[in-house]
């Protein structure tokens, strides 16, 4: 057999996976499909509802934009996490060949969120567009590359859970079980601005606050970026990723065999 | 050539570390087909899956240049919810197939496992006979040194039994086979040399019928 670089068989095996992954989603008879698209249709309805029924209609921005905005990136960082916690676990017969490696799982299971955020910002962006509201970001170039550190994050977060939940499994319940309380916490559909300081204060602790005004900040004009500590956010994406790939090369190999 | 260097391997279990392998250092020669014995529990398992790279040693190394299957076990192997196509995709994939070798591969599988209309069912669905079928065929339709076979030849109707050993002597031909079996019968055949494990030790053997005779020992 000619000899593959390791590059060559990871690319091969993360794609073998991407594609099993997509099928078992997204196989007929599955409402996969229909859930991507009710899930953040039924976010965006309830918190638009709750908005308006509470604040009126006053704002100097477009609120139902802001809240799809917003749940779209809360979103793809929640099934980042939740996806890669259960990777390990549903892909173990495929450790029986040694070119999977498990990070490979991750990696394929983070392409398929990212490849579904896409369609589905697309969408929602275009049924926006249809219906004459304003989607044009502000600053589209920054948008994207928030996105991306997120990604990162979610990346190396998921990472890091994973490895731990894999060898103790009321981890995983426990992550699962912060995600709920999370949305309230994230600036998902509320600016810090709105908030009182102590409470802006308070709610500075969890990242995604972070990531959310910045992406908020970078979409809407009428937003600024003066509650986002790029430090903090970059300490927290280099310390997750970094315990989560130590653990990982500490621990892969129990992880193939177990 | 394989070569184990000070080789340990331990499980931990609530009694302390159970010892598959301690310390054991020797070398496999080139083109032989190996035959491994040993009782239940004594780790031949975990040897076929050492040298598949999916388990690994605590202490020590194994050496090889060659290339080698994945160990073709009783369980495992194959992801449950997929269906023994999809799986059959999913390894020529990993291998680097393209579209045509694969589409080879596939018709070659199917009609070689005999599953008829259950290639296109879960994995899940099938007997382990079925799972070994499938295993054995797709292990034959890639080039690899050595075959990891774990067991696998013993399952399946007699004709089946028949059809795989045949099959293996054509293989046999241009690659090498380490076999796990408790049939004496088949070891006879097909090897020419012999791995007895028994506490924690390996004992090889430059004569199979070496080997089963203090595998006998052992036993009785």
């Amino acid at each position: 057999m000619r000899l593959r670089s390791s590059w060559e068989i990871q690319k091969a095996v993360v794609y073998a996976l991407f594609l099993r992954e997509v099928k078992v989603r997204f196989s007929a008879g599955k409402i996969g499909y229909i859930w991507v698209f009710l899930e953040p249709l039924l976010q965006i309805l309830i918190f638009v509802t709750i908005k308006i029924l509470l604040f009126g209609k006053r704002s100097n921005f477009d609120y139902a934009v802001f809240i799809t905005v917003g749940f779209i990136a809360y979103n793809l960082f929640r099934h980042i996490v939740n996806n890669s916690m259960s990777a390990f676990k549903s892909n173990k017969a495929l450790f029986a060949y040694k070119q999977v490696k498990p990070i490979d799982t991750l990696i394929a299971r983070l392409l398929v969120e990212i490849m579904i955020t896409g369609v589905i910002s697309f969408i929602f962006i275009g049924v926006g567009f249809y219906f004459n509201y304003d989607m044009h970001p502000e600053n589209l170039g920054m948008v994207l590359l928030a996105i991306l550190w997120l990604i990162l994050f979610a990346f190396g977060f998921g990472l890091m859970v994973s490895v731990i939940g894999f060898f103790f499994t009321s981890f995983i319940k426990v992550v699962k079980l912060a995600m709920m309380p999370l949305m309230f916490t994230s600036a998902i559909f509320y600016t810090l601005s709105d908030l009182p300081p102590s409470a802006s204060k308070l709610l500075s602790i969890n990242p995604l606050v972070h990531f959310m005004e910045l992406i908020h900040a970078s979409y809407f004009h009428s937003l600024t970026d003066e509650f986002v500590n790029y430090t903090y956010i970059l300490l927290w994406t280099t310390i997750s990723l970094y315990i989560g790939l130590l653990l990982y090369v500490k621990l892969s190999k129990a992880i193939v065999s177990q | 050539m394989i070569k184990l260097e000070h080789v340990t391997k331990y499980f931990r279990t609530p009694h302390g570390k159970k010892y598959l392998l301690r310390d054991v250092s020797f070398t496999i020669p080139e083109g032989v087909n190996v035959g491994i014995l040993g009782r239940n529990g004594a780790g031949k398992s975990t040897l076929m899956r050492m040298l598949g790279r999916i388990e690994f040693p605590n202490r020590g190394r194994i050496i090889s240049n060659n290339s080698f299957s994945w160990p073709l076990a009783l369980s495992g192997g194959f992801q449950g919810d997929m269906t023994g196509r999809a799986n059959v995709k999913f390894v020529c994939r990993i291998y680097g197939k393209n579209r045509d070798e694969m589409y080879k591969i596939l018709e070659f599988v199917k009609s070689f496992s005999e599953l008829g209309d259950y290639f296109d069912m879960p994995i899940k669905t099938y007997s382990s006979g079925m799972k070994s079928r499938l295993s054995f065929g797709l292990s034959l339709a890639f080039d690899f040194d050595y075959l990891l076979i774990d067991e696998t030849l013993s399952v399946g109707d007699k004709r089946f039994r028949k059809k795989s050993k045949d099959a293996l002597f054509k293989k046999i031909e241009s690659c090498s086979v380490l076999l796990v079996s408790h049939d004496m019968g088949t070891l006879r055949e097909i090897c020419n040399v012999g791995i007895v494990l028994d506490n924690a030790k390996l004992y090889y053997y430059d004569n199979i019928e070496d080997a089963i005779k203090i595998y006998n020992n052992i036993n009785s």
